[in-house]
């Protein structure tokens, strides 16, 4: 008797212990249900400011006596880290830290990437929203700005801060601004291109493919030399979907997105279909193991000289250049080929890292003055130079020289281009829908579902959820 | 002492510090979570009620949600009859051997003290594609399936392969428990039934195995909760990817409330997995009869 009950006080304790567990997930909202009231209630008196300071991880150094403090979050550990573009921002940081001392004093609170996005939403619940935080475009931040809680910034920027508005690169705020006010400031940007072995191209006897069906027999040259044509990830499915993504712009573009959103296309639209059939085409050309292989790997595939392309964004450069200097004078860069009777091949895939105010901040000055700081000469100097992103504002002198020599090649097709777009699963709806436009890529390059079906799940998914 | 137990005032001030803890961090947030779970919140902005909503999605209008319950299921069966059977022999194997006891134990026992975040990492490399298991298949010619990314067949070959990981991992814990049990069962009854000349056989089956079974009651309604809200393996394996195909109701529950930050639907999923454990463990209790063969 005495073990039955042993075994029923067990078993109560590990389903009490899976509630706890539970509980957590809800407790981090718990404090939210008045959150909202206290938004629109504007004076958030309450201690909020002692609070982010004892919440603060990683602080720089000590904060002296009077200065006004100001927290900004971030994705990375700066004092880890190895990501040049991370290590510039430790710079800005500390930079700012020491020219405005016994003024300002901004402290860092930073977490590892994938928890980057829990953490932040817990700190904005429990009311305690970093001064100045880091965000990706798309859902993500569409998601703050309709919570209220990234300041509008366009007043600040057009009309106090005039000049400094006037130094950024044209159209930049393009993808941060909602209903024409700017909820955002970019720090660098990175355009999606296609990396190339020359010594494979020049060894296959192909020339750089400027249409598709050039790609296709490019591809098929390559392999017949025993190459892998394509280095791609379907592991990490973001991988994939950029390649879907620009195919999907280059069959239907330039405004299929803008006509999704406004449900006046729908996603079962032929030229979507097309575009899947050509992922599919596309991608028995991927490395056979690209089903489980993650993004480091596929990089890895190009620079260890087994595949001859790379579709990825430019801040693979950093990774390429990291970790095999000697591939630097045999990379190449090429712009996505197009599509015969197609849209604009032009059109290039771009990211920016964001920096948003919090609407809540007592010291929107401090702020400004440290978003500055990011855009400054210095800071966009050693964007491009070291980090080999592309800088967000004009006459910025690079030495190129110095930079890696694929961002001068990546320059050189931005020169040419006359559009703009974001990741697939970064312009849908929600971070949900970006996922399920991923996964149907992802089934449809496995071979689960062709891609009539595919288009169908996110279809499907936008009726229940986006279009309702 | 007595004086103390008689004095009320004592008692409360005692239980009080426990009592409040538990309410605030347990029994708040559940009530909490069955709330939540009715309504339609992000975190960001305040819970609107929505009644039924979330439940009634779950079960007609998400397909996340059926793969999840499948692998669960899966996942809880599979765990339950391959660690309680292997456990057992183990323990029987090693209560008879005679050198090396506590040697196979800790053996055995390892895995279980290891951190599954990391294990989880460890089998993610020997499964890779390009690493561990396929690159010494690939040494002998062999071509190695892609053990955590097929997608093929009712249940799919990565939750085969989290299945087995799991089962290393925590087979020993079950052959712990089991041998806590069996060596409490008093020696004497080995020694007469070894004068009325059993084999090793028969004393498992007629000995070992009636008195164990108190134990396995325990010991199944923690294996099958335990899988049935099983999260750290597949998380760090596989994401629950490709495209869902290995998520569990727990990686389920994250995504959705930590990712997409449908908390509503999160809680939902949540309560839907509590009530599975309290049946699977009403199952397991009432099932097994226990009976009490030592006073």
């Amino acid at each position: 008797m005495k073990r039955k009950l042993l075994s029923v006080i067990l078993s109560v304790g590990m389903v009490a212990s899976l509630l706890a567990g539970c509980a957590v997930s809800t407790d981090t909202g718990s404090g939210d249900s008045d959150a909202g009231a206290e938004e629109t209630a504007t004076t958030t008196e309450d201690a909020a400011t002692e609070d982010e300071a004892e919440d603060v991880s990683a602080s720089e150094d000590a904060a002296t006596g009077e200065e006004i403090e100001i927290t900004w979050m971030f994705w990375d550990d700066l004092e880890a880290t190895e990501d040049l573009i991370s290590k510039g921002y430790k710079e800005v940081i500390d930079r700012f830290n020491n020219d405005y001392a016994g003024v300002y004093h901004v402290n860092v609170i930073t977490t590892n990437l994938e928890e980057y996005d829990t953490k932040l939403n817990a700190l904005i619940a429990a009311n305690d929203t970093p001064d100045i935080f880091i965000c990706n475009p798309g859902p993500n931040l569409t998601q703050y700005v309709e919570a209220g809680v990234a300041a509008d910034l366009t007043d600040i920027l057009t009309n106090q801060e005039k000049e400094w508005y006037d130094s950024f690169s044209g159209g930049i705020f393009e993808r941060i601004t909602y209903d024409g006010k700017i909820m955002a400031v970019p720090t660098n940007f990175a355009a999606a291109c296609v990396f190339y072995n020359t010594e494979i191209f020049e060894e296959a006897g192909v020339e750089v493919p400027t249409t598709y069906d050039e790609l296709l027999a490019a591809c098929e040259k390559i392999q017949a030399a025993g190459y892998t044509p394509i280095s791609c990830s379907a592991g990490t499915a973001w991988c994939l979907s950029m390649v879907a993504g620009y195919l999907c712009d280059r069959v239907g573009g330039p405004d299929n997105l803008a006509k999704i959103e406004s449900h006046e296309m729908e996603w079962t639209d032929p030229t979507f279909i097309e575009a899947g059939e050509k992922l599919k085409e596309l991608s028995q050309y991927f490395q056979p193991t690209a089903a489980g292989d993650s993004n480091d790997q596929a990089t890895a595939a190009l620079y260890n000289g087994e595949a001859a392309m790379l579709i990825q964004g430019s801040w693979a450069i950093a990774q390429i250049n990291g970790n095999n200097p000697d591939f630097e004078q045999k990379c190449g860069v090429f712009q996505f080929p197009a599509v015969e009777g197609g849209a604009d091949p032009n059109r290039m895939i771009v990211k920016t890292d964001n920096l948003v105010m919090s609407s809540t901040t007592e010291h929107p000055e401090a702020v400004i003055a440290l978003m500055k700081y990011f855009t400054d000469e210095t800071a966009q100097k050693y964007t491009a130079e070291v980090g080999g992103k592309i800088p967000v504002v004009n006459g910025v002198e690079i030495d190129y020289t110095k930079a890696p020599a694929q961002l001068s090649y990546v320059q050189d097709i931005l020169a040419n281009m006359t559009g703009t777009f974001g990741f697939y699963n970064e312009s849908l709806a929600s971070v949900e829908a970006g996922d399920t436009f991923d996964n149907a890529m992802v089934d449809i390059f496995l071979g689960n579902c062709t891609s009539e079906e595919a288009f169908q799940k996110v279809e499907d998914f936008y009726l229940k959820e986006v279009w309702e | 002492m007595d004086k103390i137990l008689r004095d009320k005032k004592a008692i409360i001030i005692f239980i009080a510090p426990a009592f409040i803890m538990f309410t605030l961090i347990l029994f708040v947030p559940i009530i909490q979570v069955f709330y939540y779970s009715l309504c339609d919140y992000n975190a960001l902005t305040k819970p609107e009620f929505i009644g039924l909503e979330n439940y009634i999605d779950l079960f007609t209008d998400d397909e996340t949600m059926r793969i999840a319950l499948k692998n669960s299921l899966f996942f809880m069966i599979f765990s339950a009859v391959s660690q309680q059977t292997i456990g057992l022999i183990l323990a029987v194997l090693l209560t008879n051997i005679k050198r090396g006891r506590n040697f196979f134990k800790n053996v055995y026992y390892l895995p279980a003290v290891l951190s599954s975040a990391a294990l989880g990492l460890l089998w993610a490399f020997m499964f890779n594609p390009r690493m561990g298991i396929n690159q010494m298949l690939a040494y002998f010619g062999i071509e190695g399936p892609m053990w955590l990314s097929e997608t093929s067949g009712f249940i799919v070959l990565p939750m085969w392969v989290i299945a087995f990981v799991a089962l290393w991992q925590y087979v020993g814990q079950t052959m712990m428990l089991y041998i806590a049990q069996i060596s409490g069962i008093s020696k004497e009854l080995y020694e007469a039934s070894y004068i009325d000349g059993a084999t090793k056989v028969q004393t498992f089956r007629y000995l070992t195995l009636p008195l164990v079974k108190p134990m396995m009651v325990t010991s199944l309604s923690l294996n099958c909760i335990g899988s049935l809200k099983f999260f750290d393996l597949v998380y760090n394996m596989t994401q629950g990817g490709p495209n869902h195909r290995t998520d569990v109701l727990a990686t389920h529950l994250y995504t959705q409330g930590f990712q997409y930050f449908k908390y509503g639907y999160a809680s939902a999923i949540s309560v839907v997995l509590l009530i599975m454990c309290l049946i699977v463990s009403f199952i397991v209790n009432k099932c097994i009869k226990v009976e009490t063969y030592e006073s």
